[in-house]
């Protein structure tokens, strides 16, 4: 490895200015917002003073107590958690067949393609989510087709708009780039010889994928999926626009704790979890792809 | 990338952040659509300087940006709760009352509230109520009460409407309409009769299409939902949207008879503002009735300035969620600012609804 | 072959589909001749006549653009460095300070940067918006950066320095075309993230700074009218020929050879 040829010298200039970077602009902010979970809510709004007014500090684990206190914060948190791996898997299976023909064009298109494939997102969030909302309403083309099909059936219309489903499509939606670009990166640097030379050992399409093509994408697949799943977990605009009345999820509820409850510290506390809980889960999925990849190059 | 391309965008971003000429600057930080452009114009004329604008769409919004030290504005508009959060953290610097001397032109009625007796810190500015809009077309043909509280939350009339109402996604308006319709005040910070309302919502819920203070009135507008929980406002451009789109049917404000919420926004002075004097003359040119009048005409708030009403439309002032009659306005109610403690117990019990199935 | 070729097309031109009808719909709708975003009614340009005489938008616009240049401009080259470092030495704390950004709730990021700015009497306005926008655009081009240079053949850098090749100059003539496909993934996505924010931006926004989204969301309990869209449709086109004419200016750079 050739970072043992490194002097600790250029070590430094290439960790340093990010870290320095991430450790003003954002260790320090977010640690005063980890004291504020320690702290109690201001009466009007914000923190009450750290030094009461017997002169003690004013800290406390009560915040932390709220969490367990009832069921109803896990409940949501889980249902963020499906709906979140819901959205990273059609991420995956929609981005994954895009980012192969872009890989594979010809170097002439690739940009284009490429561009093509974000130009969309430049546009505002909110008039995409509506324009989501003109296509899954009540009177447009699609819910006519879908409940014209289970009329058929005989059964009950089923609201596409102000739905979980418009929930999951809109956040598909919206998260498909951050699939497609690690994925596209990953795939482009594919050696096709090596793709050709199984297909001359007799190897078949599927075989070439599964067993070349795919195991050497797990780098790319991880990365576009920890850049979905974890925001896809805190999401909240989604479900204030066109989610029903179901459909609040865990970024919500931290939303609520900022804003109309005016509760900081508990909504540090939710915070707190939910970071916690996505770099975990975003660690245990890397660990478990170390793993499985060490098997499949093994196979 | 070469040179060129390096060095535009650090121009551009130096030319943004130069400071523009020194021009006299009033920053009003605002509801979105809240203060007709013509009156800005006017007051720029009129006072030599510049309005620069910047919004926001929730007072907790504003709330939340002022609590964690913000500051730069001059003049902002929250509503009557929120003025009593700003005064209690202290946010707010007091009026001086000689500088406003159209503050006569104020309905005393709406002069003089408990958590700013004497008008110390705020004026009113204009009014809406939280109110019932619906398709009257659709709503005569289901054959429902428009009237009432209880045909967002009575089972008995919801069944015929299902999945094409919307209420409010705050649960401080959810509530207190419920307490309305439970006959109890806006105000109520009995815990039984929260977990009573609680249970209310939670037997309506399966009915409603969404929780949803942001795209219901397109979609009241549009057609796709018949009944909503909202701002008077809100269901007035509605009306006047689905007019000017052709439509046959009409978006009609109902005013319930159980009782209503009535929102007051008012100007108010931030402690730092940059510059109180323009603030001062800001407000009482926006006392001045002609002013007052032109965001009314625009987009059908309530307008607390008696002199305002000699230029208000009059299909305007013939709505009575919008000017209410005596006896509607006997029923209307200012909500009041709850402690920690309460608020604390109004989350938890709106996390319970929104999670329960 | 052929088949497959065909499987391929189709499911990408599913995908692509997905992707731009609901923009079809954006851009058709800037002509709708209705105040809402809803329905269509009938065709018309005044929403483009409008927004010509709307200097608020446009200055908004303007301003989301530059932060967006800046803000992708440093996270790429910041970014770009994390994932190099995360990938050559066994790091601990840089990748939970990488990754961390993406995960923390943005309301919670933006309140802590406003109490840490205002804490220093840092004034704020569009720099102190470019500041919060790099911080959390660094993770996600680091983990692009990072995933593309897995399995990368050392051997090649190896070799260079063999030949005499100081650091930077190994950096500069082996790795970084090697990553470039993923350095660029990177910029496009923070330049993304940076011109629809909305959150963070909303908190870290000076008294009279208006970027579009904040513009836009403060319409969002009234009306959203095509005069958005229409802003929306130009935005676009406009960020499409910056790009193109960068991408002809520098093509020895962005080509991966």
């Amino acid at each position: 490895m050739s970072a043992r040829r490194d002097s600790r010298w250029e070590r430094w200039a290439v960790t340093g200015p990010p870290l320095a970077y991430l450790v003003v602009f954002f260790a320090v902010p977010t640690l005063i917002m980890v004291m504020a979970s320690f702290r109690s809510p201001g009466d009007f709004g914000g923190l009450a003073p750290l030094v009461g007014a017997d002169g003690r500090l004013d800290l406390t684990l009560e915040s932390y107590a709220r969490l367990f206190e009832d069921t109803v914060y896990l409940e949501v948190f889980a249902k963020s958690v499906v709906y979140a791996l819901v959205t990273t898997l059609a991420c995956l299976m929609l981005a994954y067949p895009l980012a192969v023909l872009i890989a594979q064009s010809p170097r002439r298109y690739r940009d284009l393609l490429l561009l093509l494939v974000i130009l969309p997102f430049w546009s505002n969030f909110l008039i995409r989510v509506y324009a989501w909302m003109i296509i899954l309403g009540p009177n447009a083309a699609l819910a006519q087709a879908v409940n014209g099909v289970l009329a058929a059936f005989g059964a009950e219309p089923v609201p596409l708009l102000f739905s979980s489903f418009a929930v999951l499509v809109c956040l598909v939606y919206v998260h498909l780039p951050f699939m497609v670009l690690p994925l596209y990166a990953n795939l482009e640097k594919h050696d096709r010889a090596l793709l050709d030379a199984a297909q001359d050992l007799g190897a078949n399409a599927w075989q070439r994928f599964w067993r070349i093509t795919f195991p050497l994408s797990l780098p790319g697949v991880y990365a576009g999926a920890a850049l979905v799943f974890i925001p896809a977990l805190g999401i909240f605009a989604i479900p204030d626009i066109l989610g029903g009345p179901n459909d609040s999820l865990i970024g919500n509820l931290i939303k609520q704790q900022f804003l109309e409850t005016r509760d900081w510290p508990f909504g540090s506390v939710l915070s707190i979890v939910l970071t916690v809980a996505a770099l975990s889960l975003a660690g245990l999925a890397a660990w478990v792809g170390r793993r499985g990849g060490a098997e499949i190059a093994r196979a | 990338m070469t040179q060129r391309t390096l060095a535009f965008p650090f121009l551009l971003v130096t030319a943004l952040a130069l400071p523009a000429a020194a021009a006299d600057k009033l920053h009003l930080y605002n509801w979105n659509n809240y203060i007709a452009p013509e009156t800005v114009k006017r007051f720029e004329a009129e006072c030599k300087c510049e309005v620069v604008q910047t919004y926001y769409s929730d007072n907790e919004e504003l709330l939340a940006k002022l609590a964690a030290g913000a500051k730069g504005y001059d003049v902002l508009v929250p509503t009557g709760n929120t003025v009593e959060a700003l005064i209690k953290g202290g946010q707010l610097q007091p009026l001086d009352r000689a500088k406003l001397p159209n503050l006569k032109n104020v309905d005393p009625a709406y002069l003089d509230t408990a958590w700013d007796p004497g008008n110390k810190y705020s004026v009113p500015y204009a009014m809406s109520t939280t109110i019932l809009g619906y398709n009257d077309a659709k709503m005569k043909e289901l054959g429902l009460p428009t009237d009432t509280w209880a045909v967002i939350f009575d089972p008995k009339h919801l069944a015929r409407v299902k999945g094409r109402v919307t209420v409010l996604d705050s649960s401080a308006e959810l509530f207190a309409a419920a307490f309305k319709y439970l006959g109890y005040p806006a105000n109520d910070v009995d815990e039984k009769h929260w977990r009573e309302a609680a249970d209310l919502i939670k037997k309506a819920k399966p009915y409603w299409a969404a929780f949803n203070a942001s795209s219901y009135i397109k979609e009241l507008t549009v057609g796709n939902i018949w009944l909503v929980h909202g701002y008077s406002n809100d269901i007035f451009q509605a009306n006047q949207d689905a007019q000017a789109a052709g439509r046959k049917f009409r978006i009609v404000q109902g005013m319930p008879k159980e009782g209503a919420v009535l929102a007051v926004d008012n100007m108010v002075i931030h402690k730092s503002a940059p510059r109180p004097d323009l603030a001062h003359r800001f407000i009482n040119f926006m006392l001045d009735g002609k002013n007052s009048a032109e965001l009314t005409n625009l987009i059908g708030s309530g307008n607390p300035n008696l002199d305002a009403a000699k230029y208000i439309q009059p299909e305007l002032k013939a709505l009575p969620a919008v000017f209410p009659p005596k006896d509607v306005a006997a029923k209307l109610e200012q909500l009041n600012e709850l402690n920690a403690a309460q608020r604390r117990l109004r989350n938890r019990l709106w996390t319970e609804i929104k999670a329960a199935r | 072959m052929r088949s497959r070729k065909v499987a391929l097309w189709t499911a990408a031109g599913i995908a692509y589909a997905f992707l731009y009808l609901p923009l079809a719909i954006v851009v058709v709708y800037s002509f709708n001749d209705s105040r809402l975003n809803a329905e269509w009614v009938g065709f018309t340009l005044d929403w483009y006549r409008k927004l010509a005489g709307n200097d608020e938008m446009i200055a908004a616009a303007g301003n989301s653009l530059a932060i967006a240049l800046v803000a992708s401009l440093v996270s790429t080259v910041l970014g770009t460095m994390a994932g190099v470092a995360m990938h050559r030495y066994r790091l601990r704390v840089l990748p939970i300070l990488v990754l961390a950004p993406i995960a923390i709730p943005e309301i919670l990021m933006g309140v802590a940067l406003l109490i840490f700015f205002v804490m220093l009497n840092f004034t704020l306005g569009l720099v102190s918006v470019a500041l919060a926008h790099i911080a959390f655009c660094i993770g996600f081009v680091a983990i692009v950066v990072r995933s593309r240079l897995a399995g990368m053949d050392e051997s090649l850098i190896e070799a260079a320095r063999d030949c005499g090749a100081t650091p930077w100059q190994a950096f500069a003539r082996v790795t970084l075309p090697l990553i470039m496909p993923g350095v660029i993934a990177g910029a496009l996505m923070a330049f993304t993230l940076s011109i629809d924010d909305f959150v963070i931006t909303f908190f870290t926004a000076g008294a009279g700074t208006v970027t579009l989204p904040l513009q836009i969301y403060s319409m969002i309990k009234i009306a959203v009218t095509p005069e958005v869209n229409a802003v929306s449709t130009l935005l676009m086109l406009l960020t499409l020929v910056l790009i193109v004419v960068a991408a002809r200016l520098s093509p020895s750079l962005l080509r991966t050879e």
